[in-house]
């Protein structure tokens, strides 16, 4: 039996911190786009930035109390090594997760922001010299952290990307399949959010927004996929003995079924043919609120699932203990 | 004077091997390994069926690697090499993470559970350091371990790798292993 070092706490953490990432983007993105000078999205901005700090602040939280001594994660910050991609990691994850909540701030509602105020001592000073009104610079907030957000969700694939000694991660496709998974879930997660959220329904022309953004990114997705598949095959002894853990081995049920069917083409079908009818024949466009309700939980299980597989079956491939698998 | 350069490494004739496992023992004794980890092991490969059956055994540990991926991905730097060639584990500096035992392809290290940090094989250095051999080299009775620096032209295991054939494990990892196996 392969002892698994990283375990489901990093499989969560993982996916936590692109979800964080393609939530702010998602918002970010919905932030600039204007029709006749007018916002076009405020609803999807604002509901994007009050998630977006969340998961990877909740999976940062996981990861450290994951570590064999949680107290000494405060290391992480006295050292820089460029050369660890956790190290980089570190500091790019911090920077962004404090421009996220920064920028949720900045899209509080007034009402929320008094409140929250109201509940700081009037003593503490310094603390009510925050309470300021950030709106005019949300677009500003928005630029700065777009790279910040990018560069997390290519730093969740690094980390594993970067690891020269399994094969099956250690190729350069893996950062580019975590980034575009990434941003498909941000965009899903905020389509679920809005579809849940009964005060304020969701409006037709937003379905169509975040449908249209999500089957960019998966498609995105699927064309990085393809190439890892084939590219692997035609590679070294090593790498496709790697890859056999998904052709044959032990994932391979949860890759091509749960993973790519269930959580990347069917919900790309069920986009499509939403999406379709107004793209291509003029119609109107509907957006079923079950649909979306359904193909947006699938495209983020299926962003969770490849983190699980990706984390589970890399720690299995090595250059030594392959042979012994067949 | 300018000291010497020095690197050490480890030549095995594993083929004197017979899996009496006497430099697990010693090691586990030396270095207090807990119950169900190992610094050092045993590779068995079988070739055939009985009656014609041929085992070949051959030790392993840590290959204090010239460039070590473990150290390379070590967020802290815990992880580092002297400047002898080994490679060791600062332990106050180790948060846990894990992440050099994922990413060392010979898979020498393990979780220490009590102090929450990664262990692996020294090479002794504790030993080294006041002119011992490491324990597992001293235990081995049938003398497949021999230890010494690279750098010392008069060393044994110098003259060893100067006259005999041998290979090291996976060199394709790109990690530049210092276990020496003779042919
Ligand atoms: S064998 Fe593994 S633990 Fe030892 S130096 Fe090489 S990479 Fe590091
Ligand atoms: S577990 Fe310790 S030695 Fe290993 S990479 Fe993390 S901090 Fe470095």
């Amino acid at each position: 039996m392969h002892e698994f070092n990283w375990g489901l706490l990093i499989v969560v953490y993982l996916f936590l911190g692109g979800l964080s990432a393609g939530l702010f983007f998602a918002a970010g993105l919905a932030n600039y786009l204007e029709v006749d000078g007018q916002p076009a999205y405020p609803r999807v901005a604002a509901m994007g930035a009050l998630l977006a700090p969340w998961p990877v602040a909740i999976g940062s939280a996981l990861l450290i109390l994951d570590l064999g001594n949680w107290y000494r994660f405060y290391k992480l910050f006295t050292h820089f090594r460029w050369e660890s991609p956790m190290s980089i990691g570190s500091y790019l994850l911090t920077i962004f997760t404090g421009i996220a909540f920064v920028y949720a701030f900045a899209w509080l509602p007034e009402a929320w922001r008094q409140q929250l105020f109201a509940k700081v001592p009037a003593t503490w000073k310094q603390v009510h010299r925050l309470n300021m009104d950030l709106s005019p610079y949300r677009k500003v907030i928005a630029m700065v952290g777009f790279p910040f957000s990018i560069g997390v969700g290519i730093y969740t694939g690094v980390l594993l990307g970067a690891v020269s000694a399994r094969p099956f991660w250690n190729t350069n496709l893996v950062a580019q399949m975590f980034l575009f998974s990434a941003l498909s879930s941000g965009a899903a997660a905020l389509l679920l959010a809005m579809v849940l959220d009964k005060r304020s329904p969701i409006q037709t022309h937003e379905t169509k927004f975040l449908i249209t953004l999500d089957i960019v990114f998966i498609v995105l997705e699927l064309f990085i996929i393809l190439p890892y598949l084939i590219h692997g095959q035609l590679s070294v002894l090593a790498v496709k003995q790697a890859l056999w853990l998904i052709l044959g081995g032990p994932y391979t049920v949860v890759f091509w079924v749960f993973f790519l069917g269930l959580g990347l083409l069917v919900p790309l079908g069920i986009e499509v043919s939403e999406l379709a009818p107004s793209l291509l024949k003029g119609k109107a466009f509907h957006g079923d609120r079950k649909l979306a309700l359904v193909a947006s939980s699938l495209v983020l299980m299926g962003g969770f699932l490849l983190r699980y597989i990706f984390v589970y079956a890399g720690q299995v491939s090595s250059f030594h203990k392959m042979g012994m698998l067949h | 004077m300018a000291m010497k350069k020095k690197r050490y490494a480890l030549v095995l004739d594993s083929r004197k091997c017979i899996n009496c496992k006497a430099c697990a023992v010693a090691c586990k004794a030396e270095n207090q390994v807990p119950v169900g980890n190992t610094r050092n092991w045993i590779n068995e490969a079988r070739q055939g069926e009985y009656p014609k059956l041929r085992i070949d055994f051959e030790p392993e540990q840590c290959h204090h690697c010239e460039h070590p991926s473990c150290a390379r991905v070590c967020p802290t730097g815990a992880t580092w090499m002297r400047k002898d060639g080994v490679v060791l584990v600062n332990y106050d500096d180790c948060i846990g993470c894990r992440y050099c035992m994922v990413a060392c392809p010979y898979d020498a290290r393990y979780f220490h559970e009590e102090s929450g940090t990664v262990h692996k094989c020294t090479l002794c250095s504790h030993r080294v350091d006041k002119g011992d051999l490491p324990a597992c080299v001293e235990t081995c009775p049938s003398k497949v371990r021999v230890f010494g620096d690279l750098e010392d032209p008069t060393s044994r295991v110098h003259e060893l790798l100067a006259t005999r054939r041998y290979r090291v494990k996976e060199p394709q990892t790109g990690n530049g292993p210092q276990l020496y196996y003779l042919l």
